[in-house]
């Protein structure tokens, strides 16, 4: 019994030292940070929960939440549909899948910031060439430049470069459906429309709970696209959380972003527990 | 947070990494400065002057960092106690707050002081705050907010220098009515705001408004009407897409002849010359009142030199401020640069200047309002944001707000 605790031991020690030591320390220092008025550097005193009151104040902070959450449930909802719309493409019978598959999944290798900084220069010198002479009136400035738009430009860009995982994952699942249940179906006669309802869809139901509850997470970290795109311009209009903490943060309010974090923290794990509660209910009916 | 942290280690790692290669090149008897610019703009004359100082000084080794972010990597550096042996701050309130927490080297008392003209000091004391005596930064290089013309166009539209804000309205609407556009503006950048906002502010409003602020004497709402409204009044003199073209966007499109007006730091100049090096190029400073007597350069410390107080080759340091600040020297980076000279007796001959010139040889300069702003205001955004929405009075009492809300924190 001792001897196999040792070997659980070793194994598991350095795993545990790394993660504690560059991921769980630096969270607990944050929040201790949370809780005075350090700048990053020079003197400090403890402040209580001042900072956080504070945040809850914060018409900037609240207007970086409100955005996140728009951008994150938007562009979550429209890369599912797309994912799954592609995946059942890529699934299909068609020449070439395999080299396609491939061509798809590309976004994802990509480096963020240089799609973010492609995107830009297309939204910036190609697109309003187009609009003006088709003589569409939005079209015709930049729409980063434009408050109520710019947000779609970070959601374009950041549902193009998502959609290529999350299609991967929905593969994964098609694999899993049993091409016999299909046939069983043809023969009582199913169109395609009732074989995506009643087969399709609930036999990849756990693929699409996973997909719901990472590309949430990942949407509300939403940074690299922002800070190609507009960098939270205009205004504060497509800050995200992530940029205003790291803009902020290193710009002298490192405690009080710290504080802001810590929220931020909170909200995104409750999220998540939340959606893969109400997911999984849900498959399980 | 996770992201944060994740990213943070990464800079953190690889400044370490850094700092291991770095630290062995001392091994082979040199010693090794690191020399920190939060500027970009100038790498290539650093390089040049650090070349010619490692010839005269063989022992010495300067390794220059100019990273992009570079005043969010020095906060960086500071929070892990690694403050860089020689720092070349811009004149803002970063510069202040680190001086402030007494981290870098005091100059007071030294032959280097008195090379500087003294009215630049006066900027940088005023950012370190009342509690804190000494001289922890030398003016070096300074700029100024200016309006460039197209010279050619200028010429071909009959205009002359305007004296007065009426006079320079007129020019705007001879080019308008030409087909020009009059002024190229490249709002998709925020900070392309502030040389606008500092030049009618300064002209406008008192030079101590920051102080007033802080003690609760005076407002945005109350001062800073007609600095927004001017704004306003500026903004209908742009192209269709004043907020969808960027700082290089307009330099680019101004050096290809597009624009008669660019109201811009002096550090645009290079930028478009060097984009087309046939263009003619004209500055003066935006009259802002009608009285042509009243008028003044904004200018401030563009480049201020540090030495950390803890460095190990204090004498080294000071040996390449030193260099760095001779007459000849500066007189190159100032060509190189096209901007101008705190130190005594260097001044920028180029043809571009002669008509703000007369400004510094009479002393007719004010500073930038925002520097004296707190950080983490971040008015350049809430100016960006009110010339889109052109809400007056909510963004001038926005600014007030926000003000408050970062002092209290």
């Amino acid at each position: 019994m001792a001897k196999i605790n040792k070997t659980y031991l070793l194994m598991i020690i350095p795993a545990l030292v790394v993660f504690f030591s560059f991921h769980t320390l630096p969270l607990l220092q944050g929040i201790f940070y949370s809780l005075t008025d350090y700048r990053g550097y020079g003197t400090w005193d403890f402040v209580g929960f001042k900072n956080y009151f504070n945040v809850f104040q914060d018409g900037r902070a609240l207007n970086a939440y409100g955005f996140t959450f728009k951008f994150a449930i938007v562009s979550t909802i429209i890369v599912n549909i797309i994912s799954i719309l592609i995946a059942m493409g890529l699934n299909a019978k068609i020449k070439f899948r395999k080299s396609l598959r491939a061509i798809y999944f590309l976004p994802y290798i990509l480096s963020l910031l240089i799609i973010g900084y492609i995107f830009k220069f297309m939204f910036t010198h190609l697109l309003p060439q187009l609009g003006r002479t088709l003589d569409w009136d939005f079209l015709s400035t930049n729409i980063l430049g434009n408050p109520d738009l710019a947000w779609v430009g970070v959601v374009i860009v950041a549902v193009w470069q998502a959609a290529a995982f999350n299609t991967l994952l929905y593969l994964a699942g098609l694999a899993t459906v049993d091409e016999q249940i299909y046939e069983a179906a043809n023969i009582d006669g199913a169109g395609s429309w009732t074989k995506f309802w009643k087969i399709t869809f609930p036999m990849i139901a756990p693929f699409f709970t996973i997909n719901m509850v990472v590309a949430m997470k990942n949407f509300l970290m939403v940074f690299d696209q922002i800070v190609a795109l507009t960098n939270g311009g205009p205004g504060h209009v497509t800050e995200s959380i992530s940029l205003l903490i790291f803009s902020s943060g290193f710009g002298g309010e490192f405690a009080y972003q710290s504080a802001n974090a810590v929220i931020f923290f909170i909200v995104v794990v409750a999220i998540s527990i939340f959606q893969l509660r109400l997911l999984e209910r849900r498959e399980e009916q | 947070m996770t992201k944060i942290t994740k990213k943070l280690l990464c800079i953190a790692m690889s400044t370490i990494l850094l700092a291991g290669c770095t630290g062995s090149s001392s091994a082979n008897g040199k010693i090794t400065l690191e020399f920190f610019s939060v500027k970009s703009e100038n790498i290539g004359i650093y390089q040049e002057l650090i070349k010619e100082f490692e010839a005269k000084h063989p022992n010495i080794h300067v390794d220059l960092e100019q990273p992009p972010e570079a005043e969010t990597v020095l906060r960086m550096k500071l929070t892990k106690n690694d403050t860089p042996d020689i720092i070349a701050f811009n004149g803002n309130p970063t510069y202040g707050e680190i001086a402030e927490v007494g981290v870098l080297h005091d100059f007071s008392g030294s032959d280097l002081v008195d090379k500087v003209q003294p009215k630049y000091f006066d900027m940088l004391d005023r950012l370190v705050g009342p509690e804190r005596d000494g001289v922890y930064g030398l003016p070096y290089a300074t700029n100024a907010d200016v309006v460039v013309y197209n010279k050619q166009k200028f010429q071909e539209l009959g205009l002359e220098i305007p004296k007065t804000w009426d006079e320079f309205i007129n020019c705007l609407e001879i080019a308008k009515k030409a087909g020009e556009t009059p002024i190229e503006f490249t709002l998709l950048e925020p900070w392309t705001t502030l040389p606008v906002w500092n030049t009618l502010a300064a002209n406008l409003v008192p030079e101590n408004f920051g102080e007033l602020k802080d003690a609760g004497k005076t407002s945005f709402a109350e001062t800073h009407q007609e600095v927004a409204d001017k704004m306003l009044t500026l903004l209908q003199y742009g192209h269709r897409d004043n907020f969808g073209i960027d700082y290089n966007g307009g330099n680019r499109a101004f050096a290809s002849g597009e624009g008669v007006f660019y109201l811009q730091i002096n550090s645009s100049v290079p930028e478009i010359k060097r984009i087309n090096p046939d263009i003619e190029l004209g500055t003066f400073p935006l009259p802002v009142t009608n009285d042509p007597t009243e008028t003044k350069l904004v200018s401030g410390v563009d480049v201020a030199l540090s030495i950390s107080k803890d460095t190990k080759h204090k004498k080294e340091a000071l040996q390449f401020i030193e260099f760095l600040m001779k007459k000849e020297n500066s007189q190159k980076y100032l060509e190189d640069q096209k901007t101008f000279s705190a130190i005594k007796g260097v001044t920028q001959d180029n043809s571009t200047y002669d008509g703000i010139r007369g400004y510094f040889e009479k002393g007719k300069l004010v500073s930038f309002q925002d520097h004296y702003y707190p950080t983490g205001l971040g008015p350049e955004n809430n100016i960006q944001s009110f010339l889109i929405d052109q809400d007056k009075e909510a963004f001038l009492q926005k600014l007030d707000k926000e003000w408050e809300k970062v002092q209290n924190r």
